[in-house]
């Protein structure tokens, strides 16, 4: 009697797909949904210099979200970023009102930003404190020092054209402002997606002792990423104080808040290695599109936030209870 | 420094090579304490090219804390380490495996999020200019899990979707891969079906005959005596007995691990 033995049939390459990037195509649509329901219901929400006007504004949390999407796949968070805004945004209106070159002052504002993100991540990679205390500590202090600086007066920026040109100019009709955001997407997506040091990164966030046996400089790896997200406050604290002609220690009030919850509604996980650049891109312009959407529509501004909350609570929970593991497609939808 | 030469990797014939000459690796008084719980109180154990050396004892008898501390996880608090007639000290698993020596860790040390050919290449990623070569990678990796007999459908699933056994083979093949000169197993059959434990047992086996040095911690007795040539007995994190394994049976080994040893 002869037994036979079968193979598997691999499964469906469609089904791999959905599954594996459920979250990116939940916010997705969700994001074009945004788009379809604003452009219908008023004129001017899809004319092309108000969606330029959403990047530019968008621009600043854009940058930092993609540093904070790192941060955060390394299962830390950091909670500062407004407050390094507010304190850089002050501290490059005084540099360049006191005479230094604007060229001069954004190297020493990203050298401050790099060095205020080494101090965090000193403190959570090599002393294991918490990221959320030290960024908590660091959200208090940076807010601090930048009203201390400012006695909480707004700095004008004067005599600094090519400066200002960083906030308000433009380059083949699109915004300066969202260009760089632009380019600094593209290097945070090609890092984490294709680079020795993204997949550092995530196996980190993933597992940390398991980077370490296998010779990573985990510790120098989690502390990177508090740098990395340190510059890129610094230049979203640079982008706005361009845009808006001076520096204020009251700033960025909230903007922590609204970058982790473009960063989250995107799919990247909290509690570390599950990470996704474009979710971040699309969760970071959805929450900038619905701003500008109600406004747009009238709707009272102090609705925005109340809006905005409700539907990161429901995006994430949908992304959780809906379409981890369970998705099906093709056999009656959602389990 | 003779018995460590890359040339000894290539196979040696005739099976089992005698336990005499210069061994790979040698361990000296090894001690380790964490807080007040002495986890080694002072362990010998030679390592030579070519053999199994099976690590047998109950539940904290120091088997793990053991390879860790060969495995560079671990740093003793006393003792020496000796590869060959050189003496080192590794601060950390990187230094260990700039030696060649490789561990399959009890909880297989994987990360989840990370696909297959990303985990197998973890800690040393093929690069062309500044970016990851993942062409060259899932290559390389179907030709890493073929010579293990390793069956993975899909290199690019994230580790998260595979089964446990899937999870196993994937962090042997791993360590077994990239020319270990020691290769240490913590419990690697623990999660294993029938026709994986006989792949790891075989491809022990077979990296033996290449002439790695091969440690095996393990509970499955019934292993021990298909690939091991000695067997070490550790009871309260010291060496109680060492023993070849031709001149051992199941009740004595038995009888060290629980104590009766001595009687």
């Amino acid at each position: 009697m002869s037994t036979t033995y079968t193979e598997r049939v691999a499964g469906s390459a469609t089904r791999d797909f959905v599954s594996e990037y459920a979250q990116v195509l939940s916010i997705a649509t969700f994001f074009i949904v945004c788009l379809v329901f604003f452009g219908a219901m008023t004129d001017v929400f899809l004319s092309a210099t108000n969606l330029l006007n959403v990047v530019r504004q968008a621009a600043p949390i854009l940058v930092v979200a993609v540093a904070m999407t790192m941060v955060i796949t390394t299962a830390g968070i950091d909670l500062s970023v407004g407050s390094q805004v507010a304190f850089v945004n002050a501290l490059a209106a005084i540099t360049i009102s006191a005479g230094v070159p604007w060229p001069v002052a954004i190297v020493l504002m990203l050298g401050v930003g790099a060095l205020i993100g080494g101090v965090q991540g000193w403190f959570v990679s090599y002393q294991g404190i918490p990221a959320f205390i030290v960024t908590l500590a660091g959200l208090s202090i940076y807010r601090g020092a930048a009203l201390l600086l400012t006695e909480g007066y707004s700095i004008p920026i004067r005599g600094a054209d090519g400066f200002l040109w960083l906030g308000r100019g433009t380059l083949l009709g699109v915004p300066v402002p969202a260009l760089i955001a632009i380019l600094v997407v593209i290097a945070g997506f090609v890092v984490m997606w294709r680079t020795p040091y993204g997949r550092q990164i995530i196996a980190c966030g993933s597992n940390f002792e398991a980077a370490r046996r296998v010779g990573m400089p985990a510790r120098r790896v989690v502390s990177s990423v508090y740098v990395l997200a340190g510059v890129a406050s610094a230049l979203a604290a640079l982008l706005l104080a361009a845009r808006l002609g001076s520096g204020s220690s009251n700033a960025a009030q909230g903007f922590e808040l609204q970058v982790i919850a473009g960063v989250v509604l995107g799919g990247t996980s909290l509690m570390g290695g599950k990470t996704s650049m474009i979710g971040t891109v699309l969760g970071t312009l959805t929450i900038a599109v619905i701003g500008n959407g109600l406004i747009l529509m009238h709707v009272s501004p102090f609705f925005t936030q109340i809006v905005t909350g409700v539907i990161i609570l429901v995006a994430i929970w949908m992304n959780t209870r809906l379409f981890t593991g369970t998705w099906k497609i093709g056999k009656g939808g959602v389990q | 420094m003779t018995a460590t030469d890359t040339n000894t990797r290539i196979a040696s014939e005739g099976g089992v090579p005698p336990s005499d000459g210069t061994p790979l690796m040698s361990l000296r008084g090894i001690r380790k304490t964490f807080g007040s719980h002495q986890a080694l109180r002072g362990v010998d154990l030679d390592i030579f090219a070519g053999e199994c050396v099976g690590l047998i004892g109950d539940n904290a008898a120091g088997k793990s804390t053991l390879s860790k501390i060969i495995a560079g996880t671990h740093i003793p608090d006393g003792g020496r380490i000796l590869l060959g007639d050189e003496p080192v000290s590794f601060q950390s698993p990187a230094d260990a495996r700039a030696r060649h020596i490789e561990m399959v860790y009890q909880d297989l040390s994987l990360c989840d999020h990370i696909d297959v050919v990303g985990n197998l290449f973890l800690g040393r990623e093929m690069t062309k200019g500044p970016f990851l070569d993942q062409e060259r990678m899932i290559k390389q990796a179907e030709e890493m899990l073929a010579r293990l007999e390793i069956r993975i459908p899909r290199l690019t699933a994230k580790v998260e979707k595979l089964s446990g056994g899937q999870r196993q083979a994937i962090a042997i093949a791993r360590a077994a891969s990239f020319e270990p000169d020691i290769l240490i197993m913590d419990e690697p059959t623990s999660a294993l079906a029938v026709a994986e434990v006989e792949a790891v047992l075989e491809l022990i086996n077979r990296v033996k005959e290449r002439g790695v040095g091969v440690i095996l911690v393990t509970h499955r007795m019934q292993d021990l005596f298909r690939v091991c040539d000695r067997i070490a007995v550790m009871y309260e994190g010291t060496k109680v007995a060492e023993r070849r394994t031709e001149e051992t049976n199941l009740q004595e080994l038995v009888d060290l691990i629980v104590g009766k040893g001595g009687h």
